[in-house]
């Protein structure tokens, strides 16, 4: 690429010219730092980070994602305004004022909160829910599908008929129903009901990985080698299945915020004492119909914004952590 | 748990004939399973009764169509596979009821080349690791493989003698070519010190240029360390290039064992003679009809019965569809100088590839070794 030097080359005695063309070439070559760079083996997550890095969606996508993680965090300390205190407590009713210097998202309706405390406040929660209960689910699901794949037979006959039979459950009603019951309001509770319900589709994954996994020429040489079970399934298997096992954690935390914005804006979700992105939108719908629209846009736009942001982060990782790939 | 088995200790001259593995009356069935309870409605015969000898420091070369059970029967072999019935002694002792450090020590004696080089190494591990694992797995105090650089340096000692660069062990399996990726999986086998290898069609999934030096360095190692091997493949020749002798399976038996010279030269059973004439001829004036058989390769879950080549054997036809061979299963017969054949009636196949009545298969340039090539 660079402008080649056109230096002649001087043969050594005894040196065709075109000999001493390419001698001069490799030398240039080993000079160069990239020489011994390319011949050392990066690691596979550092080659993963790379890959990831050159996906331009992956990078908007986390970008997104982690702005909103750094508002949901960082912004309930640095508003001057507290959740817990009615700002203006002698005006009883009001119709909320739209966007404006000091509110960029304006004011809500009735109580006159801020929205942007409310999404910023909003946010935190919805990404801790979605979050937690995206982890119960994994680990939940993990150790089914797990033990159903590598062991099969019968163990995999009935765990598998388990999690059929509870995904014809219509889930949506399942969840109001336990929210309903056990402790609707509470955030620790709709997140655990959430955790405990979403493990169905990471166990079938987890299973059907490791069916296949179980099978690879690379398992059977290890256990003609003599390599314990253990070291079989930690070494060989895990790994391999861990990549679609990220990728399904991180987009199934969309999939919870969504449900969970659902949930609270019906009404059973999180209680309208703690703003979830749901349940904000939840108090907005009676005064959006008087034109109040930025109370349902903010929170609507944090949604979006923050689903979008995962599922392409997801997609990137799917790409970058498959090791066949390319850089 | 007495002695470990590979203290045995080896002749000082090391007799050709005396056999490594013995296998007999080995069986491997498949349950075919249905229903909500999993009961067994049937079996898949992969390996049917299988008996016959592999001698030290041999290649035993065993062929066959897809599907006739050569992957099983190695794959038992090396107790990856659980066998029905039947026994495989090594040193006289049935290698198939080894338990816990017997069947480690067992492991090490007996290695294994795939296929596939893609599949058979793990991608998400460095080629250190994949070579030293099996290291690790097979530590004891004398070799003193449980410390990290003694398995590097024998890592890195393997992937020179398979013709690597030592520094290669830093790298991930993704970084190599097909051939490379064989030779790896050649150097994690020959690391244990095996005495036994188990090659799965090592060259068939490579390039044809690649499969040449491959099969050059399995015959130079196999010099160099004292190998025995039971390669398997469905390309005749090289079969032929590389063993000493050769099994012809069908369905799960054994139909004709061999020197490689005389299977090739004079085949005594009526498949061999099918397979023999499928072989491609590198000489393009050579005109060459073959012997195709019809039909498809029977169920192993209902196999027919007698004689499991009946069905599709050109030989009974021209006999006018004896009784005998629907009827009986032909027990292996010794035709002189260690050739079995499993065919009742074996000697005519000798008179019509002789007298030149087989349409297409006939032998008119009969070399010692050179395949079966028929007249123009």
């Amino acid at each position: 690429m660079d402008e080649r030097k056109d230096a002649p080359v001087t043969p050594a005695v005894g040196e065709s010219g075109q000999d001493a063309y390419i001698r001069a070439e490799v030398e240039e070559l080993e000079a160069s730092p990239d020489y011994d760079v390319a011949l050392e083996s990066l690691g596979q997550w550092e080659l993963a980070w790379r890959r990831f890095r050159k996906h331009r969606m992956a990078i908007v996508g986390s970008a997104l994602f982690f702005t909103m993680v750094l508002a949901g965090v960082v912004g309930p300390f640095i508003l001057p305004f507290d959740l817990y205190t009615i700002p203006y407590p002698d005006v009883i009713d009001s119709f909320g004022r739209g966007p404006m210097l000091g509110h960029p998202f304006g004011e809500t309706a009735r109580l006159q909160w801020d929205v942007l405390m409310l999404v910023v406040n909003g946010t935190r929660l919805s990404l801790l829910i979605g979050v937690l209960a995206s982890i119960i689910a994994t680990v939940i699901g993990a150790l089914v599908g797990g033990i159903a794949g590598y062991f099969g037979g019968l163990v995999d006959t009935i765990l598998m008929r388990i999690v059929d039979s509870l995904l014809t459950l219509p889930l949506l009603f399942v969840v109001l129903v336990f929210t309903k019951f056990l402790g609707s309001g509470n955030w620790l509770s709709v997140t655990i009901i959430f955790g405990l319900f979403g493990w169905l589709g990471i166990a079938r994954l987890v299973r059907a990985i490791l069916l296949s996994l179980r099978e690879e020429d690379y398992v059977d040489a290890a256990r003609a080698a003599g390599v314990g079970n253990f070291r079989i399934i930690f070494r060989h298997l895990m790994p391999n299945a861990l990549s679609p096992i990220i990728v399904a954690t991180t987009l199934s935390v969309a999939g919870v915020i969504i449900g969970e914005a659902f949930v609270s804006f019906l009404g059973f979700g999180v209680g309208p004492e703690t703003p979830t992105l749901g349940n904000i939108l939840s108090g907005s719908q009676d005064t959006i119909i008087n034109g109040n629209w930025w109370w349902a846009f903010f929170p609507g736009a944090a949604i979006v914004v923050i689903v979008l942001g995962i599922n392409f982060m997801g997609d990137g990782l799917r790409d970058a952590l498959d090791p066949r790939a390319k850089i | 748990m007495t002695q470990p088995a590979s203290l045995a200790p080896s002749p000082a001259a090391p007799d050709a004939e005396l056999p490594l593995i013995e296998v007999e009356h080995l069986k491997t069935y498949y349950p075919i399973r249905a229903g909500i309870i999993r009961r067994t409605v049937g079996q898949v015969k992969a390996v049917d009764d299988v008996s016959f000898q592999i001698r030290k420091g041999e290649v035993f070369g065993l062929v066959g169509e897809s599907g006739c059970g050569k992957t099983t029967l190695g794959r038992t072999l090396l107790r990856l596979e659980k066998a029905t019935a039947g026994q495989v002694k090594m040193e006289g002792r049935n290698i198939l009821a080894f338990k816990g450090d017997d069947l480690k020590a067992l492991r090490r004696r007996i290695q294994v080349i795939f296929q596939d080089p893609v599949g058979s190494l793990n991608p998400r591990m460095p080629v250190s690791d994949i070579i030293g694992e099996g290291l690790m797995a097979q530590a004891t105090a004398e070799n003193g493989w449980a410390d990290r650089t003694a398995r590097d340096k024998r890592t890195g000692d393997y992937l020179e003698v398979v013709g690597l660069r030592r520094d290669y062990a830093r790298r991930y399996p993704h970084e190599f070519s097909g051939g490379q990726r064989q030779r790896i999986g050649i150097a994690r086998a020959l690391a244990l010190d095996p005495e036994f290898v188990f090659a799965d069609e090592p060259v068939s999934a490579l390039d044809v240029s690649i499969q040449s030096q491959i099969l050059n360095l399995m015959s130079d190692l196999r010099e160099q360390f004292n190998l025995t091997y039971l390669f398997v493949a469905h390309n005749l020749s090289v079969v032929q290039y590389i063993s000493d002798r050769v099994g012809v399976m069908y369905l799960g038996k054994i139909v004709e064992v061999a020197d490689v010279a005389d299977l090739y030269a004079h085949p005594r059973h009526p498949y061999t003679v099918a397979l023999l004439s499928a072989v491609p001829d590198p000489d393009p004036r050579v005109r060459k009809k073959r012997l195709v058989l019809h039909g498809d390769v029977p169920s192993p879950a209902k196999p027919p019965t007698g004689c499991r080549f009946h069905t599709r054997c050109w030989l009974r036809e021209q006999l006018g569809n004896p009784e005998q061979c629907s009827a009986e299963d032909p027990a292996p017969r010794d035709m002189g100088g260690g050739h079995q054949v499993a065919c009742h009636f074996a000697e005519q196949v000798s008179k019509s590839v002789a007298s030149e009545t087989i349409h297409g298969v006939i032998a008119s340039k009969t070399q010692e070794t050179g395949p079966v090539v028929a007249g123009a």
